[in-house]
């Protein structure tokens, strides 16, 4: 997931710089003036570009014949920007149908995660609270005919259970350490574990806990749909986990790899699983090198692709007959 | 005079005029603005038009009988630029930011936000702490705006080119979802919006009523398919119970031993194989028989 990158972060594009301006000038015009600070703030526009913008462009534009009437007038003094003669810029923009429907699925979102549900059954959302009414207006300016209610965009960041969420949340905001029955997939197995919550995030779709496990005595990441209980226990929590940008959810560390060949048919396994590396052959077929964690995530991968991939060179700890060792012990259940 | 000062006076320009401007028009009348070449000026202009509809400002286009050839004439319509006088009050707009800061879109989320007026209290919101990743596809707007407007629209789908009325967009287990009326079979589906391989085309009203459609988010891969379903049972041992319930969408029977059967609707077997298999010596398909053998056969062709 990438956002487009700057060069500097403080610089804004022309399309940012223009979607900004055509909405500062409208709000200064209604406003009647307006502090540069409070602009720059408001519309998220750093104050040495707006200053620029405003004194250096906006000063110069106008329409044919540029006499003096048909230029925008732009005056600042001691910090405070006025705009005048500035007709066809007075009334903002409309959102267009992608800014609109990205505020949507950003506030549909945040309405699933204090609810649990995005399109609850009883549909029974509080009507006054500001974020649904910004909701309702979006759907307006979008074309949408009244108060109709529908949703046309909804959201699951994760079908954790809700309660679970709240525990989560609780414990987080009151820095209690948690005790939880988490199912391993890679240890294919439940375990018992108590953990210091830092922070939950969503990334695609599936909610996950960022937190110090004491049981591995280091920073874990668990999903949450796999806790099976959760206690959140009276004691304090104990380690700080420094704050920082998005944890990510990568197994750089794991120095166990494997290599897959995998069918062209079961290409996307590369990607899906994020393969260190790569090689593609002419027919499409793909060696890829994945970092295992443990052996029962790859058994796991190597049964349910089946003729489709197949270990050429795997690390010395594991078994190179992992697929069909792990075949022969789950036939036993089909023999009985 | 820099890229941004004419995209202004091309703007000003557009808005002003009372009638459409042939863009030789325009170059006359934005004097200095663009290149005296003929051939430079026509792709700058071209360039400066995509730039402007890119962020949503709606150029129209005519044809100019006016003049002798006819050309195309352009300007902005004071009604399509300003739309709908949709007004958001402080708190509303409060609650967008919020929003935008607590969940990062694919590509941003927040520019729309400054043609509502920006937000007051936008200084304060770098605190908050983001807490989900959503991804964003460019088809996404049309959708919604295509649903809300009861159209139709076509777009190309796993080679075929599909007409669609759209009813609603639904983000689930990490992708994009278009619920809708199929227009060509004539009936209720579900697309991946990331599987959408052309640009979202408007063909017109809708005509079918809108109904529930399928939901993506109680929906299990092994659900997904044409037929009637048939009932497969699954037993998951103890320790594994939970979360093999939890990942089914279904109770379950336990058993004395701390087991569980759940009870399946199938369409697609090889989706629940893979679902079986995830749980290694862990589970078993137990009938129907012919479900059960085609796993064995799949096991012991690994063997």
């Amino acid at each position: 997931m990438t956002s487009a990158p700057a060069a500097n972060p403080t610089s804004l594009s022309v399309a940012e710089r223009m979607a900004r301006l055509l909405g500062v000038v409208p709000w200064v015009v209604e406003q009647d003036g307006a502090h540069l600070d409070d602009i720059s703030a408001r519309f998220d526009y750093p104050r040495e570009q707006l200053l620029e913008d405003l004194e250096q462009r906006l000063f110069f534009v106008g329409v044919h014949p540029f006499t003096p009437d048909t230029l925008i007038e732009v005056r600042i003094e001691d910090g405070i920007v006025d705009i005048q003669y500035a007709d066809w810029f007075s009334q903002p923009m409309r959102l267009s149908v992608e800014e609109a429907t990205r505020l949507l699925a950003a506030g549909r979102s945040v309405l699933d995660m204090t609810k649990g549900s995005g399109r609850g059954p009883s549909g029974d959302e509080d009507e006054a609270a500001p974020l649904v009414r910004a909701l309702a207006k979006l759907r307006l300016s979008l074309g949408s005919e009244g108060a109709d209610g529908a949703d046309y965009v909804e959201v699951s960041l994760g079908n954790a259970p809700s309660h679970t969420l709240h525990d989560l949340r609780r414990a987080i905001s009151g820095r209690l350490q948690i005790k939880i029955e988490y199912y391993s997939q890679g240890r294919d197995a439940m375990t018992s574990r108590v953990v210091d919550p830092a922070r939950l995030l969503s990334h695609d779709g599936v909610w996950y806990l960022f937190g110090w496990c004491h049981r591995a005595r280091a920073e874990r990441v668990f999903r949450v749909d796999r806790i099976r209980t959760l206690v959140v226990l009276d004691s304090a929590a104990e380690v700080d986990l420094p704050p920082g940008p998005s944890p990510t959810l990568s197994i750089d560390s794991v120095d166990r790899t494997a290599t897959v060949r995998l069918a062209p048919g079961a290409a996307w396994a590369a990607d899906y699983y994020s393969a260190r590396e790569r090689e593609e052959h002419p027919d499409g077929a793909i060696d890829a090198v994945f970092a295992v964690a443990s052996e029962s995530w790859l058994a796991r991968l190597l049964v349910q692709l089946g003729p489709q991939a197949e270990i050429i060179d795997v690390h010395e700890a594991i078994d190179p007959d992992l697929r069909a060792a792990t075949a022969a012990r789950m036939l036993e259940r089909y023999r009985r | 005079m820099d890229k941004f000062e004419r995209l202004l006076n091309l703007t000003a320009a557009l808005l002003h005029t009372a009638h459409p401007l042939s863009a030789g028009e325009l170059r006359e009348r934005m004097a200095g603005a663009y290149s005296e070449d003929k051939a430079a000026f026509r792709r700058m202009f071209e360039r400066d038009k995509a730039d402007l509809r890119a962020i949503g400002v709606p150029i129209e286009v005519s044809t100019l009988y006016r003049l002798d050839p006819p050309v195309d004439g352009y300007r902005i319509p004071a009604r399509a630029y300003v739309g709908r006088d949709v007004r958001f009050d402080p708190d509303e707009l409060a609650a967008l930011h919020l929003a935008t800061n607590l969940v990062r879109l694919e590509g941003g989320s927040g520019a729309g936000l400054a043609r509502l007026g920006g937000a007051a209290s936008a200084g304060a919101a770098g605190a908050v702490e983001e807490v989900g990743e959503l991804p964003f596809h460019d088809s996404l707007g049309r959708l919604v705006a295509a649903a809300i407007g009861r159209r139709e629209v076509s777009f190309a789908y796993r080679g075929a080119e599909r007409r669609v009325e759209p009813w609603r967009l639904s983000f689930h287990r990490g992708h994009w979802y278009l619920v809708g009326w199929d227009v060509g079979p004539s009936e209720e589906r579900m697309f991946r919006v990331d599987r959408i391989a052309s640009e979202v085309t408007d063909l017109g009203d809708a005509s079918h009523p809108v109904g529930e459609g399928p939901d993506p988010r109680t929906l299990r891969p092994w659900e997904f398919g044409p037929g009637r379903p048939v009932e497969v049972r699954v037993q998951v041992d103890a320790d594994q119970a939970g979360w093999a319930c939890h990942r089914a969408g279904v109770d379950g029977e336990r058993q004395p031993d701390g087991s569980v059967v759940l009870t399946l609707q199938v369409r697609d077997a090889a989706a629940l194989r893979t679902f079986v298999v995830e749980f290694l010596e862990h589970a078993e398909v137990l009938d129907p028989r012919w479900l059960r053998d085609e796993v064995k056969a799949w096991l012991e062709a690994l063997v």
